[in-house]
């Protein structure tokens, strides 16, 4: 192989190398801004789910039309998700490192769920408090139910749609 | 030498604040304990504290703060309304906004205060309180959405740890977290009864108020219910109760409320989308 040959070869292997940086580069990352999120095959809350994203998950932007932003997961799967529940910057959870890093130095022995209180249960130290403070079994069971109180996702899903609220707005 | 001891105690911590393990904390008080020096061991045990009360409270702790306030706002306001279908609405509205909301990774649990003043609570880790009262006077589920998203906003905006932070102090406790809770359970209880005290009775700061107007129509208006909801839902409680302050004490009086959200709307661009669901809040709330 001849130096000029081998150094044609070099510049083309260079330039895909720096396009595939540059597109890597200017690639615009959103990130999921909700408890959790469909993609859909369209851009209609009526088009099939292809896969579910969760709170904070990083997407790559693929293109946007009005409310709706097409874009690729990290594990390459693409659908469009509802704009509204995406944001430009990440979202600053509660498991960031600083609160990590706070909950290991203390420990958290003070909110263990008490044996006697079951499995919902108020945790020891609001039982504590309870005692404490004279809090009637009544209201320690409301507090409790309402500790104890979930929706399936589902059913949300179903409560927005038939109000025609968030994606399913008419 | 006991500044040697300092060097080392902020030498090993550096070293676990990099690690970020508790395990590294313990494992540095034994080997000092071990060695014949009890001091170095509580430098680092006490070093490792305060840094730690210095990072921002995390979630379990937050559920402990937040459960132990809920007791005393449903004990000071009579117990909670028993009507299934009732509070399973007024929770599906709250988790449609808060799915959304700036903290969504969370669970929100709404109670409904069986109370006939007018007024909202939330406590931290989301216990959220509405007033029978209030609940009367809500004509659409947009302007209950406005009023939820005011609540989650305080829990996103983490208002009452803020409260929680300052009571600590004024309760004098120095120690990290919420192991005081058990090991000094007078010193716990000071500090809930202090920052329910300032929730019920005296009111949060009214910039704090205010925020959550701001942030809770945001929250609101990203579900698209009509932002301009909770301007009326404000004109008719002003009509109703009046800007006196001494009335009202716990929020900034309502003109002043009024005009910040239609500040809100203006500036964020949030839409009067015209979606009320008036015939859904209605017809789920005859019973109220």
């Amino acid at each position: 192989m001849s130096p000029p040959r081998t150094l044609r070869v070099a510049l083309v292997v260079l330039g895909v190398g720096l396009f595939a940086w540059g597109a890597e580069a200017w690639a615009e990352t959103i990130y999921v801004q909700a408890r959790t999120a469909q993609l859909r095959a369209g851009k209609t809350s009526l088009d099939a789910v292809v896969g579910n994203v969760k709170f904070g998950d990083a997407l790559e932007v693929v293109g946007r039309d009005g409310n709706w932003v097409e874009v690729k997961t990290s594990a390459g799967a693409k659908g469009w998700i509802f704009a509204n529940k995406t944001a430009s910057s990440k979202p600053s959870g509660t498991n960031d490192t600083l609160v990590k890093l706070g909950q290991s130095m203390r420990g958290g022995d003070a909110s263990a769920t008490t044996a006697s209180a079951g499995a919902r249960g108020l945790d020891k130290a609001s039982e504590g408090y309870a005692n404490r403070a004279g809090v009637s079994a009544r209201d320690r069971d409301a507090v409790d139910r309402m500790t104890a109180y979930q929706i399936p996702d589902q059913e949300v899903e179903e409560f927005l749609r038939e109000g025609g609220l968030g994606e399913y707005a008419k | 030498m006991r500044s040697n001891h300092r060097l080392a105690a902020t030498l090993i911590l550096l070293a676990l604040s990099a690690a970020g393990c508790a395990e590294i904390q313990r494992a540095g008080e034994d080997i000092a304990r071990q060695s014949g020096n009890p001091r170095l061991a509580g430098a680092i045990h006490g070093v490792g504290n305060v840094v730690g009360s210095l990072l921002p409270i995390g979630y379990e702790e937050e559920m402990s703060i937040g459960q132990a306030m809920a007791l005393q706002v449903v004990a000071r306001y009579g117990g909670v309304v028993d009507q299934p279908e009732l509070v399973r609405y007024v929770n599906l509205v709250a988790r449609a906004v808060a799915n959304t909301s700036d903290r969504p990774d969370i669970p929100y649990r709404v109670a409904i205060l069986e109370h006939d003043s007018i007024n909202a609570f939330a406590a931290p880790a989301g216990y959220i309180f509405v007033t029978r009262g209030l609940l009367k006077q809500i004509r659409n589920e947009a302007e209950l959405a406005a009023v939820l998203g005011h609540e989650i906003a305080h829990v996103s905006q983490k208002h009452i740890l803020d409260v929680i932070q300052r009571s600590k102090r004024l309760a004098g406790v120095t120690e990290a977290g919420l192991s005081y809770a058990t090991s000094n359970p007078a010193a716990f209880k000071t500090i809930i009864d202090g920052a329910v005290k300032k929730l019920l009775d005296e009111g949060l700061d009214q910039e704090k108020e205010t925020e959550a107007d701001a942030v809770g129509e945001v929250f609101a208006a990203r579900v698209g219910y009509d932002a301009e909801a909770y301007v009326g839902l404000l004109a008719r409680l002003r009509d109703l109760k009046g800007d006196d302050r001494a009335l009202f004490k716990t929020h900034p009086n309502f003109s002043a409320r009024i005009e910040a959200v239609r500040n809100t709307i203006h500036s964020k661009r949030l839409a009067a989308t015209g979606v009320l669901l008036q015939e859904r809040f209605l017809r789920m709330t005859k019973r109220v």
